[in-house]
């Protein structure tokens, strides 16, 4: 019997280990028992291998992502810094584009009002604003694009100053603040008239033949009278500033601030008239007063004697523009700019408003104010 | 002294496993990896110290799931008994041999764990047989992970055959 339990005493263990842990959970299936203490003691051995490896698992992918996944990081952030400066740079020029779009669509709200008028609209593509000569910018446009000596340059705000020398491409627009430049004007409030002549200053220009029997005041805003033949009327051209009434004396002295920005400027559009002949008429406006009244259809002529005032507005001053020719040297014609440098005050002060007919009153009705 | 050892390596595979299917799929992938240390009983130990080892080892297995107890352990049990069979009757070379032992041990372990869960189950609560297919691909993943217990198997083995006192004669 010994020797029989002897002999099977493998397969009986085997059996009962088999078989036991089968009648247990068949015994616990149904109504499953609690954890005992052992369960838990072995459960508990096995938490420190867990966190042990959750340890070196989290650390070596911590080290992963710190410091070897760092050198992926430092592509990215750079090609992230790339971006980001093209963005900006996109953002800058868009910018650029929204302010350039602003100002382009003022222009052409200018150019739709003026009728009589074809305007080139052109980019400033440099400035001499050099003191000891002219102040000048040159425009993209040209002999090729309709633009003529003389034909008036201005911008939404007011005017800029007239085509002096033209290339097939480009044009010299010489400034309202050269000391050559003379543009007849109104007192906007008043309609008293006067001369804007260019000091060489950008930011500021003189009030010239402004009577001193005029209604003139601080602040007043200067339009262009249209009498010059040059600039339609009733373009801001400045305002008034720090009036002077001497106790005698025939005029009010002052000083004109433009009401253009002659430093910012970037785009301008040059005006065409719409009349057959255009500046060639225009031209001769400038050379002699019973012109003036065909060179500008558009606008009526504020009286016949315009002539003088055109003149003035010539880079040269009348003096040259009586030559019938440019002034190579605008400082040397500077010191007879206006026939009010004649010797005889009368007809000096006849200068700029002589050109009032009787009959003509000295307010225009319909005069436009910027 | 070796069903011991078992034991604990047994535990220490069992909390390997949970930790790194924590970052490995989060459970997504099912796998035994302590199972295929029975096999290599059933395949190298004798058969008292290899029952008692695979008892052991079921406990384990049992602790782990959390599941009824005795389920595990009798499985374990029984294929212990399956690769003593399997490796009498036919010949298991090699790492690959090892690997489809695994595979179909695994399978048919899983199997009926599944039969006998659903022996005991209320019929609304059992399992089902659409988990067969998660026991298929558990027993392909424990075959491919069961060549690195086949290597530490033998390796502990080895640790013990230092002991043999032949060696001094």
């Amino acid at each position: 019997m010994f020797s029989l339990l002897k002999r099977f005493r493998d397969l009986a263990l085997v059996a009962a280990l088999l078989l036991v842990p089968l009648g247990v959970y068949f015994a616990h299936a149904r109504r499953p028992s609690e954890r005992s203490r052992l369960d838990r003691f072995f459960i508990v051995l096995t938490a420190p291998v867990e966190r042990g490896v959750a340890f070196v698992i989290g650390g070596a992918l911590d080290g992963w992502r710190g410091y070897v996944g760092l050198r992926g990081a430092h592509e990215r952030a750079q090609q992230l810094s790339r971006r980001v400066n093209e963005l900006e740079l996109e953002q800058r020029d868009k910018v650029r584009l929204e302010a350039e779009n602003e100002r382009l669509r003022v222009l052409l709200g200018f150019a739709e009002s003026e009728p009589g008028f074809e305007v080139v609209g052109a980019r400033v593509i440099g400035v001499r604003l050099d003191a000891k000569g002219l102040q000048l910018v040159r425009i993209d446009r040209g002999a090729d694009d309709g633009v003529e000596k003389l034909m008036p340059v201005v911008v939404a705000r007011g005017v800029v100053g007239r085509v002096h020398a033209v290339t097939s491409s480009t044009a010299d627009v010489l400034l309202l603040t050269d000391l050559n430049s003379s543009i007849a004007v109104r007192v906007a409030r008043s309609r008293a008239r006067a001369n804007v002549r260019g000091t060489g200053d950008p930011d500021v220009c003189r009030l010239d033949y402004a009577l001193r029997s005029d209604d003139l005041q601080d602040a007043d805003e200067l339009v262009t009278s249209g009498t010059d033949g040059i600039f339609p009327r009733g373009l801001a051209v400045g305002r008034v500033e720090n009036l002077k009434k001497a106790g005698q004396g025939l005029y009010q002295k002052a000083d004109v601030i433009p009401a253009v920005d002659v430093t910012k400027l970037e785009e301008v559009l040059v005006l065409r008239s719409r009349a057959a002949g255009g500046r060639d008429e225009s031209a001769a406006v400038a050379q002699s007063g019973p012109a003036v009244e065909r060179s500008a259809p558009a606008r009526p002529p504020a009286g016949s004697a315009a002539a003088p005032a055109a003149a003035s507005a010539t880079p040269s001053g009348s003096h040259a523009a009586t030559n019938g020719a440019t002034a190579p040297n605008p400082r040397a014609v500077t010191s007879a700019p206006h026939p009010a440098a004649t010797p005889s005050p009368r007809a000096t002060t006849s200068a700029p408003h002589d050109t009032r007919t009787a009959a003509q009153p000295r307010r225009e009705a319909g005069s436009r104010v910027p | 002294m070796k069903p011991v050892l078992y034991f604990a390596l047994a535990l220490a595979l069992s909390a390997l496993q949970a930790a790194l299917l924590r970052w490995l799929g989060g459970g997504a992938i099912p796998v035994m990896i302590v199972l295929p240390m029975v096999l290599w009983l059933g395949l190298h130990a004798n058969t008292v110290e290899g029952a008692v080892s695979a008892t052991a080892i079921g406990y384990v297995l049992d602790l782990a799931n959390g599941g009824p107890k005795g389920l595990m352990t009798f499985l374990s049990v029984a294929l212990f008994l399956f690769a003593r069979g399997a490796g009498a009757a036919v010949d298991i070379p090699g790492r690959v041999g090892f690997a489809v032992l695994t595979l179909v041990g695994t399978f048919l372990a899983g199997c009926a764990a599944l039969g006998l869960i659903d022996l005991v189950t209320p019929q609304v609560a059992a399992p089902g047989w659409e988990l067969a297919g998660r026991i298929g691909l558990e027993a392909l993943v424990t075959a491919l992970a069961s060549p690195l217990v086949l290597s530490l198997m033998n390796a502990t083995d080895r640790l013990f055959a230092r002991d043999d006192p032949t060696l001094l004669r």
